[in-house]
């Protein structure tokens, strides 16, 4: 099975540097459980610190050289095209660009292909030319899905780590510098950017001026309440409500 | 400021009724029964796509139709909600109108080009999603389909603007909002003070094509496995409780996630991972059973997310018990065996209807 590995230029998340984006190492550690034929994809104007994905295994990246203000879509999805790939790997979203995990999808509409996302484990499946995949879902339940390849999966980050850098792994890999197309973005309509404030959740909302003593009421209590009391009842009678209760909310498998 | 004092002097208690008239006006307005707003003529239509698995809307469903009907009001426009399963909780939650999707199963390429083909027919103005595992990945694949402007993971709304965190969460950016939007959790209030009508709308969708996805089997999470942080229902211990086998049997009966206040942490009886609470673990669990907890605020500080809470505890004044949803008073040594004889009762007979 041939894999792309789509590789992005990332940032660190807390000293700025640049630095590879951990889920998209996780996809590479997916992409070598799978095939040996795994290859490395990035667009962009440097491959820099992406050198270290050749040190987490993956054999040979390609760096589609073209310059920071280009649509990457247009030179990947060329070279998606063109490399008879069965499957392609991305990050859920990248870290330290636009950060919105468009591309993926873009680039599966520009390819025709199917999409999948937030895949934990890949396996393959009983029909040839099919694909097991696992997908995390909120509370760590997954969704086992059978999609037919080629196709498009991007990586969660609950998705097992990649295989520990190695220096001669990363000796080993080769880099393929190709020129890619040059396309102009399409123009968006500019959004204004400044430094970023971290904004208040909303757990408590207390109103202005409001005293200590309902500040902390409003942090301690949920809009639910006003419920029912039962005072000493029988230990059967108590237990029966109880089931009844956690039934009707629906956190007890249904009878 | 004390009023009608000779000296002022600053009011700490704060007891004063003449600066207790404002907030009681208010209290009023809410306790008032939800007056039903129709919206015959809409100028322009604001759709959201909540995930509502199972027909119930999460938390960040009712966030986002708080913000749709911020976009939605600053102009007289109404509320159109597109779900899979129309019920009666969309009308109290804020939708004006309701549209079903044609999609059976998860099959999310064909629940995205229905949507193309309403958002192109019914010239919505705005499309919201929640930013979840499948709303976001929905708003996504509507965005590459349609080409329209996507904002991704909104941390905040208005009429004017949205923003969202880029760049590694350096930079924030902020622009008007446009056409498709998700909305990350806990960013906007949800909608309260009015009903609304929830009209079904008829919009014929075209056929739908098969997908690339042949199979899909959910598989619910391990709640032995999960962490507490993400489990969804917790059974918890705290000091009334001296039977901890039976507390451990009663968990794995009820599929839940063990919990523990920080009494019994503290004591070596459960372990730290288990704590509960402001300086343990905040949950975000949808149900929350204490049995012998008394409810300080540090442990109640913990279950601020829970929607469902219940109590079982020896004193009637306990926190717990005026927190809890369903609050029994009773010994929690003599209810844990009871609820295992019952469940054991149960699960003997399995095909006896209640
Ligand atoms: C800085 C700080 C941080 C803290 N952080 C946390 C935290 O994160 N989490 C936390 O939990 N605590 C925390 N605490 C401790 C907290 O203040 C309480 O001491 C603790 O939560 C009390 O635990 P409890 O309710 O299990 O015990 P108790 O206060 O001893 O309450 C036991 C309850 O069980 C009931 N009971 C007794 N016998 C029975 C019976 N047979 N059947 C049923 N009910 C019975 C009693 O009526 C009582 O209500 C913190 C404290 C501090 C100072
Ligand atoms: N310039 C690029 N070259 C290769 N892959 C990319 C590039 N930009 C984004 N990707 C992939 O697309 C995913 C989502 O990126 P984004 O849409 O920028 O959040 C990333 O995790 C990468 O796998």
């Amino acid at each position: 099975m041939r894999i792309a590995v789509l590789l992005s230029a990332g940032r660190h998340p807390v000293s700025g540097r640049p630095a590879p984006v951990p889920v998209e190492l996780q996809a590479l550690g997916l992409a070598l459980g799978l095939s040996d034929e795994v290859t490395g994809l990035h667009a962009g104007p440097d491959i820099g610190p992406l050198r270290d994905a050749l040190g987490h295994g993956l054999p040979r990246l390609i760096h589609l050289a073209s310059e920071a203000e280009d649509d990457p879509v247009p030179g990947l999805a060329a070279a998606l095209a063109s490399g008879g790939f069965d499957l392609v790997l991305a990050g859920r979203a990248g870290q330290g660009g636009e950060d919105s995990g468009l591309l993926p999808y873009a680039l599966a509409r520009a390819l025709g292909l199917p999409i999948v996302a937030d895949a934990v484990a890949l396996a393959p499946g009983a029909a040839p030319g099919t694909l097991i995949v696992e997908q995390a879902l909120a509370r760590g339940a997954r969704r086992r899905l059978v999609i037919r390849l080629p196709a498009v999966v991007t990586v969660h980050p609950a998705a097992p780590a990649p295989a520990p850098f190695a220096f001669a792994a990363a000796r080993r890999g080769i880099v393929d510098v190709q020129a890619g197309p040059s396309a102009a973005e399409p123009a968006r309509p500019a959004s204004e950017e400044r430094p970023y404030r971290p904004r208040p959740k909303l757990i408590a909302r207390a109103g202005a001026g409001a005293s200590a003593a309902e500040r902390l009421k409003a942090a301690t209590e949920s809009a639910s309440g006003g419920g029912r009391l039962l005072v000493a009842p029988s230990p059967e009678e108590a237990a029966g409500e109880i089931l009844q209760h956690l039934r009707a909310l629906g956190l007890l498998p249904g009878r | 400021m004390v009023p009608g004092t000779a000296r002022r002097r600053l009011d700490r208690a704060q007891r004063v009724p003449a600066a207790e008239a404002a907030p009681s006006a208010i209290t009023a307005a809410i306790d008032a029964a939800p007056r039903l707003v129709v919206i015959a003529e809409p100028a322009y239509l604001v759709a959201l796509v909540p995930d509502a698995p199972g027909g119930r809307l999460t938390p960040a469903d009712r966030q986002l139709f708080g913000a749709a009907r911020a976009l939605a009001d600053a102009g007289g426009g109404a509320v159109l909600a597109l779900v899979e399963r129309p019920g009666e909780e969309f009308g109290p939650a804020g939708a004006d109108r309701v549209l079903a999707l044609p999609v059976s199963g998860y099959d999310p390429e064909a629940k995205a080009l229905a949507l193309n083909a309403a958002l192109a027919a019914l010239d919505l103005r705005h499309v919201l999603f929640p930013e979840s595992a499948d709303g976001g990945d929905l708003a996504r694949r509507l965005a590459a389909l349609s080409g329209a402007p996507f904002f991704a993971a909104a941390e905040s709304l208005s009429p004017k603007a949205v923003t969202r965190a880029a760049h590694g969460r350096r930079v924030e950016q902020r622009r008007a909002p446009p056409r498709l939007i998700s909305l990350a959790p806990d960013a906007v209030a949800p909608h309260a003070g009015s009903r609304h009508e929830a009209l079904p709308v008829a919009f014929a969708f075209p056929e739908p094509t098969g997908g690339g996805i042949l199979s899909a089997e959910f598989i619910p999470a391990d709640p032995a496995k999960v962490p507490l942080a993400e489990a969804d229902f917790v059974v918890s211990a705290g000091n009334g409780v001296t039977d901890l086998a039976t507390f451990r049997a009663l968990v794995a009966a009820l599929n839940a996630t063990p919990g523990a206040s920080r009494m019994l942490c503290d004591a070596g009886l459960m372990p730290r991972s288990a704590q509960v609470g402001a300086s343990g673990t905040v949950l975000d669990a949808r149900g929350y059973f204490a049995l012998g907890i008394a409810g300080a605020p540090q442990h109640l500080q913990g279950v601020a997310r829970c929607e469902h809470v219940i109590a079982v505890n020896t004193d009637l004044h306990a926190a717990m018990i005026e927190r809890a949803g369903l609050a029994v008073v009773a010994d929690a040594q003599l209810v844990m065996p009871a609820l295992l004889r019952l469940l054991q009762d149960e699960a003997r007979q399995p095909e006896r209807q209640p």
